[in-house]
C-alpha cells in the first residue's frame, strides 16, 4: 500500500505507531492473522479515516485476488458516500468502543455494499491522496483482467536465477513465466 | 536406454567449485556437523547434479491452483555444456530454450522473444553452513514412500516446515539417478500450492541437437526482441536492509541490477533458507502507477509496497505472510 504518502496524526504517532505498522496490523486483521495482543489496538486505529481507507483497500485487494467480478459502475462513488455517512467508524468516540464492535461495524459497512469487486489500487505519483477512495474511484473503470496486480516478469526471471528451486528442478520453474493459462505470465 | 550411473562425488564437488558466482561461500558437505541437514542436503545436491548432468526428455505436467499445463522438456548435457528446451503443449506454443547461460523465451502469441542472460551457477545449492543448519532447524526432513512415477521407481522425501513462515516440500527422486520426477509445494493446510510432475520420461536417452532447436534462428521482422542487459550482480551494500527477517533465512547476495524496462538500477537482495529463496527488489517509484499488495503466481508470492519514494517488491517460494513480513521490514540501513 502507499503508506508512505499517508500522514499519521502527529500526536498519535508515538501512541498508535507509524502508519506503516498500523497498516501492517490492519492487513493482518483483514486476513485474520493478527495476534490477540494487537487486536484491540488495530481495531481502535480504525477510528482514523486513513486506517478505514486502508481497511477497505485491503479488502478490495483480497477480493480481487480471490477473483471477484468487475465492479459495477459508480460503485466507488456510492461506497465513498456511504463511508462518509458512517458514524460508527468515523465519529470521535467518547468512550473507548469495544474493539470487536468497531471491527464488525467496518465489516458490516463492507458487507452492506456486498458486491465488492475489483478496484485497481495504484500508487499515485505526484499526489498525496494515498490509497484513497478517490484513487479507487478513478481506477474503478479499469477492466479487472488489466488491473489485477501482476507479477513483474522481469523480477520473477531474475529471482529464479538465485533460487535453489531452479537448481534442483532445472529450467522447470520457467514454466511459471511462460504458462499459457497464467494471465500474469506476460512477456 | 537408461543411464545407470549416478554423477560421481568428484563431479559434484567440481560443480560446487564451479558455483563461484556472487561471492557465495561454498561449504562442502563434509565439514557440516548437522547429520539431518547433511542427509537432506545430500538429496538436494544429488537432485541438482542429476538435473544438470543427465540427458532426458519427457512430458511435464505443471499444476497451480486449478490450472494444469502440459509441457515437453528436453535436456542435453555434453562437452559443450547444458542445453534445454521447454515447449508448452497447451495453448500458445510458448517455448523456453536455454543454451548454457542464455535463456530465450518465445511467445508466438505476442510475437515476442525475450533474451535472458542467466547465470545458473548462482542457483546451485552450494549451501552456506547456516543454511544447512537452517534446513534441520526449520524443517522436519524425512524419507517417505517408494512410489512409481512416470514408470520409474522413486524415493519420496519430505521437508515439513516447523513454522508457518515457509511452505512444505515433497520431492520424488528417481532411485537410480536422483533426478526429481515430481515436486510439490504444500501450504499449511497440506494442500498443493504448485506441482511439477513428469508423466513420461526417458533418462539417458540419445538426444538429437535438432530436438533443442529454437523455433527460428533469425528473428522474423514482425517479432519483437526484448533483450535483458547482462546481469551479474556486483556484490555491494545497497543501503537497504531487512530488519525482521524470518528465522533461518540468510543473505545470499546483495547488489544493484540493471533490468530491462527499469530506468535506474534496482537494489536486489536475496535471502535463502537453503531450500527456497526470497528476493527483495527496491527501485525508485516508477513514473507509471504500479499495483501494490499481494499477488501470486504458482508457488511464488509477491508483495509490493510503497516506501517513501521507493517501490519495494518482495517475492519468493514462500507464503504470502512471509513475503509481506519481509516487505514491511525493509528499511534504510
Amino acid at each position: 500500500m502507499v503508506m508512505g504518502k499517508l500522514q499519521a496524526v502527529p500526536g498519535e504517532l508515538q501512541a498508535a505507531g507509524t502508519m506503516d505498522t498500523k497498516a501492517e496490523a490492519i492487513s493482518l486483521l483483514v486476513d485474520g492473522e493478527l495476534e490477540h495482543e494487537r487486536f484491540e489496538h488495530a481495531c481502535s486505529s480504525l477510528r482514523e479515516p486513513e486506517c478505514v481507507r486502508t481497511w477497505v483497500c485491503y479488502h478490495v485487494i483480497g477480493d480481487a485476488l480471490r477473483g471477484s467480478p468487475t465492479m459495477p459502475a459508480g460503485f466507488a462513488a456510492r461506497f465513498s458516500d456511504r463511508l462518509g455517512a458512517e458514524p460508527t467508524v468515523l465519529a470521535p468516540t467518547r468512550a473507548r468502543p469495544a474493539p470487536t464492535a468497531v471491527a464488525w461495524a467496518a465489516a458490516a459497512t463492507i458487507a452492506a455494499v456486498s458486491v465488492v469487486g475489483w478496484v485497481a489500487l495504484t500508487t499515485m505519483p505526484g499526489s498525496d491522496v494515498g490509497p484513497s477512495i478517490a484513487a479507487a474511484k478513478q481506477a474503478a473503470t479499469i477492466r479487472a483482467a488489466d488491473a489485477r496486480p501482476r507479477v513483474d516478469n522481469e523480477y520473477l526471471l531474475v529471482h529464479q536465477e538465485y533460487s535453489p528451486t531452479t537448481a534442483i528442478q532445472g529450467v522447470r520453474p520457467y514454466l511459471r513465466a511462460v504458462a499459457a493459462g497464467e494471465p500474469d505470465a506476460r512477456p | 536406454m537408461l543411464v545407470r550411473s549416478i554423477p560421481k562425488r568428484g563431479k559434484l564437488s567440481g560443480l560446487v567449485r564451479a558455483s563461484r558466482g556472487a561471492g557465495l561461500v561454498v561449504a562442502t558437505l563434509l565439514v557440516v556437523p548437522v547429520a539431518l541437514g547433511q542427509d537432506a542436503a545430500a538429496w538436494l545436491q544429488r537432485a541438482a547434479g542429476a538435473a544438470r548432468s543427465l540427458n532426458y526428455v519427457g512430458t511435464i505436467v505443471y499444476q497451480h491452483g486449478s490450472r494444469v499445463e502440459t509441457s515437453r522438456l528436453v535436456h542435453l548435457f555434453d562437452a559443450s555444456g547444458e542445453f534445454e528446451k521447454l515447449t508448452n503443449l497447451d495453448g500458445p506454443a510458448r517455448e523456453v530454450v536455454r543454451n548454457n547461460d542464455q535463456v530465450r523465451c518465445y511467445y508466438p502469441d505476442a510475437k515476442i522473444v525475450r533474451i535472458e542472460p542467466r547465470s545458473f551457477r548462482n542457483a546451485f545449492p552450494s549451501l552456506l553452513p547456516q543454511q544447512l543448519s537452517a534446513l534441520a532447524t526449520y524443517y522436519f526432513f524425512r524419507k517417505a514412500e517408494i512410489a512409481r512415477i512416470a514408470g520409474l521407481e522413486t524415493q519420496a522425501f519430505v521437508f515439513e516446515p516447523k513454522d508457518g513462515l515457509r511452505y512444505g516440500h515433497k520431492f520424488w527422486a528417481d532411485l537410480t539417478t536422483g533426478l526429481l520426477l515430481k515436486a510439490r509445494l504444500l501450504n499449511e493446510k497440506n494442500e498443493a500450492v504448485e506441482q511439477f510432475a513428469f508423466t513420461d520420461i526417458q533418462i539417458g536417452a540419445r538426444l538429437d541437437r535438432e530436438m533443442l532447436r529454437p523455433p527460428f534462428v533469425f528473428t522474423p521482422p514482425d517479432w519483437q526482441v526484448r533483450e535483458s542487459p547482462p546481469g551479474e550482480v556486483t556484490p555491494q551494500e545497497t543501503g537497504w536492509v531487512v530488519r525482521d527477517l524470518p528465522p533461518g533465512f540468510a543473505k545470499v547476495v546483495e547488489g544493484f541490477r540493471v533490468l530491462r524496462g527499469k530506468p535506474a538500477p534496482v537494489a536486489h537482495l536475496v535471502f535463502s533458507d537453503g531450500l527456497v529463496a526470497v528476493s527483495v527488489f527496491v527501485e525508485p517509484t516508477p513514473s507509471s502507477p504500479q499495483p501494490v499488495g499481494l499477488s501470486q503466481q504458482g508457488g511464488i508470492n509477491v508483495y509490493s509496497r510503497q516506501l517513501d519514494d521507493h517501490l519495494v517488491t518482495v517475492l519468493g517460494e514462500a507464503p504470502g505472510a512471509t513475503v509481506r513480513q519481509i516487505a514491511y521490514s525493509v528499511g534504510h540501513r
